[in-house]
């Protein structure tokens, strides 16, 4: 009797209870569903060389901005001007191009154009996160103004200089600049030749049909790849964590809440530039409408991946799962014509709900409470 | 006389018009367990959230070994060694045993990576210090007992390198075998010589088997200090008491 400790009563779990204990086991299942469904819907369309092309475009879109998402809402925050940062963004850098840098300081290149954006946004995110740890608003309410803020100006932007309020017809950078390509272009095309050399990805007449996925698609790896290490097995992840848990406890422990804060909306508007830019110098266009709703998928993505509303977990991983399937989802009218897209949003409405019960299942396991 | 580590002159603290503590004055000294009592709203949470720099005081001085110094921040005053267990234990319930330990210091190599083996390996070693054995370092804090997340506060104050320990109830929520593993803890603490303790209850007999040195506060000030020699026994009852004599507060009680 005496003899026994504390350590006694924990059982030690089987990997595999460890496994379907892990925060992105329901965002797997559900993608795994989606894509066997869609698979057999669309005939295997979906994933022939064209399909499996598109749906990474618009995974890889959702992607990149629900990790930025994520990350903050990780650490205890919210961000709607993510839409209207992307809307911003690419009117920035397409007006550039358009009509050359401000202050009279001549043409702009791609790389001219990008970086005095970034410059602008993760200004603009800066301040955004500097007013919500200095005033103590909820951060709902001071992105919401930033949303419509950013939007008005994008708009008044474009009809004061640009006469209109889109801009389309600009040169194709990408001929002339790898900054272009690598944001716009063509990546992993080797992955397209093997299978043309392996007999598939053929067009009617035989020839090679897809070469290469959209950048964005190794944009998105790349941002899930540093925000998974970060977020997992570095000290400013265990600060993001513990800021969105419980601040309070975090700050008594010298964690710089304000920093982390402030660093992760600067991290939202880089994912929004990133979108943006992407955009940009794929289709040399640029509308002030551009990225309008994107702020409410990206947390909805979020949410769906497995993150908490109240902060303090979540998964990059997970996420990233949620991507995929919301992406599919929302192209699958494509390769089933015969369903209405509307439905697309029903579904979204759907495990939306269903994962927002099933995280605070979660929740109240390892808090405890059951 | 040997000089405090840690020196409190006229300190005050006010929030907007309410004055929680109305120039106070405390010495703690190294190997002494400090007992700092009083009733509820007493302002014991706050002069000890000061001397860890959570809260910056309206007036009044900290000196550390005889130098003023100023806390901007939890970060300072750790620094200078000062470690604190809150009453509410600092904890992040979501977050895992070694997560926690570390919060804030966490061991790390290259890019600011987390040196995960080692620190499970120091967490589980320095809890089973001071009493637990604990074996999944994984586990998150909101799953753990009361007295388990104490030692861990503990464990991690003292493994930081804290010179002045500070436990803001640390036996108020648990039951008494874990009470007494508390209490051991701070003995261990207070012999080795070097660590000044200041312990905040609301139990007489706690303070009175561990304490070397009491200061009482009500609303706000210092209404009695002294080492225990020096104070008699009623006395220490009637200073926790807020200054009413016990037989008054017993004829109260009769009377209802
Ligand atoms: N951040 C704050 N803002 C305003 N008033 C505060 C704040 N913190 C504490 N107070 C007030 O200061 C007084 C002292 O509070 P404190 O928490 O220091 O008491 P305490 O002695 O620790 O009491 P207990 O024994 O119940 O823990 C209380 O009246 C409390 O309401
Ligand atoms: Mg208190």
């Amino acid at each position: 009797m005496s003899d026994r400790s504390e350590s006694d009563r924990l059982v030690k779990e089987s990997r595999f209870e460890r496994l379907i204990r892990r925060p992105e086991i329901g965002s797997f299942i559900v993608m795994i569903v989606i894509i066997v469904a869609l698979a057999f819907a669309s005939d295997f369309k979906a994933f022939n060389a064209l399909g499996l092309k598109n749906n990474i475009a618009i995974i890889a879109q959702y992607g990149i901005i629900a990790t930025g998402a994520a990350a903050l809402m990780i650490a205890g925050e919210f961000d709607l001007s993510i839409g209207s940062m992307i809307g911003f963004a690419g009117m920035s850098m397409a007006m550039m191009l358009k009509w050359g840098l401000p202050f009279g300081l001549g043409e702009a290149t791609p790389m001219s154009a990008f970086f005095l954006t970034l410059i602008m946004t993760l200004g603009i995110g800066w301040l955004i996160g500097t007013i919500v740890v200095r005033s103590g608003l909820s951060s709902f309410i001071v992105t919401l103004a930033f949303l419509f803020l950013m939007r008005g100006v994008t708009e008044v932007s474009f009809r004061v200089i640009n006469k209109s309020t889109q801009i389309s017809g600009l040169q194709d950078f990408k001929e002339t600049s790898w900054f272009a390509d690598i944001l716009g272009g063509r990546v992993f095309g080797w992955f397209y030749d093997i299978w043309f050399a392996l007999g598939g990805n053929l067009n009617r007449r035989g020839e090679q049909w897809v070469d290469g996925f959209d950048a964005r698609f190794m944009w998105w790896l790349i941002i899930v790849g540093v925000a998974w290490f970060i977020m997992g097995r570095t000290q400013l992840g265990n600060w993001i964590y513990a800021t969105g848990d419980d601040k309070e406890a975090a700050r008594a422990n010298g964690v710089p809440i304000d920093r982390v804060k402030v660093g992760l909306f600067m991290f939202t508007a880089f994912c929004a530039t990133m979108f943006a830019a992407c955009q940009v110098f794929d289709t040399n266009t640029s509308d002030a409408a551009k990225g309008n709703l994107m702020e409410l998928f990206a947390i909805a993505i979020a949410v769906v991946g497995g993150t908490l509303m109240t902060g303090g977990f979540g998964s990059i991983i997970g996420v990233a799962f949620g991507a995929i399937t919301v992406g599919l989802v929302a192209n699958a009218v494509f390769f089933i014509p015969s369903i209405d897209g509307a439905w697309f949003r029903v579904f979204l409405g759907a495990i939306l709900l269903a994962a927002v019960f099933a995280n605070e299942r979660i929740r109240k396991r390892i808090t405890g409470g059951i | 006389m040997a000089t405090p580590y840690l020196c409190v002159e006229k300190l005050v603290k006010k929030f907007g018009p309410f004055t929680a503590l109305g120039g106070v004055d405390l010495e703690v000294y190294p190997g002494e367990v400090h007992a700092l009592l009083g009733d509820n709203g007493a302002g014991k949470s706050t002069l000890i959230k000061t001397l860890a720099g959570v809260h910056q005081p309206t007036s009044g001085q900290i000196y550390i070994e005889g130098n003023p110094v100023t806390f901007r921040s939890p970060r300072d005053a750790s620094a200078a060694g000062i470690g604190t267990v809150y009453q509410d234990l600092a904890l992040n319930q979501l977050m895992s045993v070694t997560r926690n330990f570390f919060m804030g210091r966490e061991l790390k190599s290259s890019f600011g990576r987390l040196r995960m083996n080692e620190m499970n390996q120091i967490a589980h070693d320095e809890m089973l210090k001071i009493g637990i054995d604990f074996s999944d370092p994984t586990q998150t804090v909101g799953t753990m007992s009361g007295g388990q997340r104490q030692t861990l506060a503990i464990a991690r104050a003292i493994y930081f390198g804290a010179r002045v320990l500070i436990l803001d109830e640390p036996t108020s929520a648990l039951g008494q075998k874990q009470q007494m593993g508390v209490l051991k803890t701070i003995k261990r603490v207070r012999k080795r010589g070097d660590i000044a303790v200041i312990f905040i209850t609301h139990n007489e007999i706690h303070s009175q088997l561990v304490a070397d040195r009491y200061t009482f506060l009500a609303l706000g000030q210092v209404i009695g200090a002294g080492t225990k020699e020096s104070l008699a026994h009623d006395e220490i009852r009637r200073l926790m008491a807020g200054g009413a004599e016990m037989r008054d507060l017993e004829q109260e009680l009769a009377e209802v």
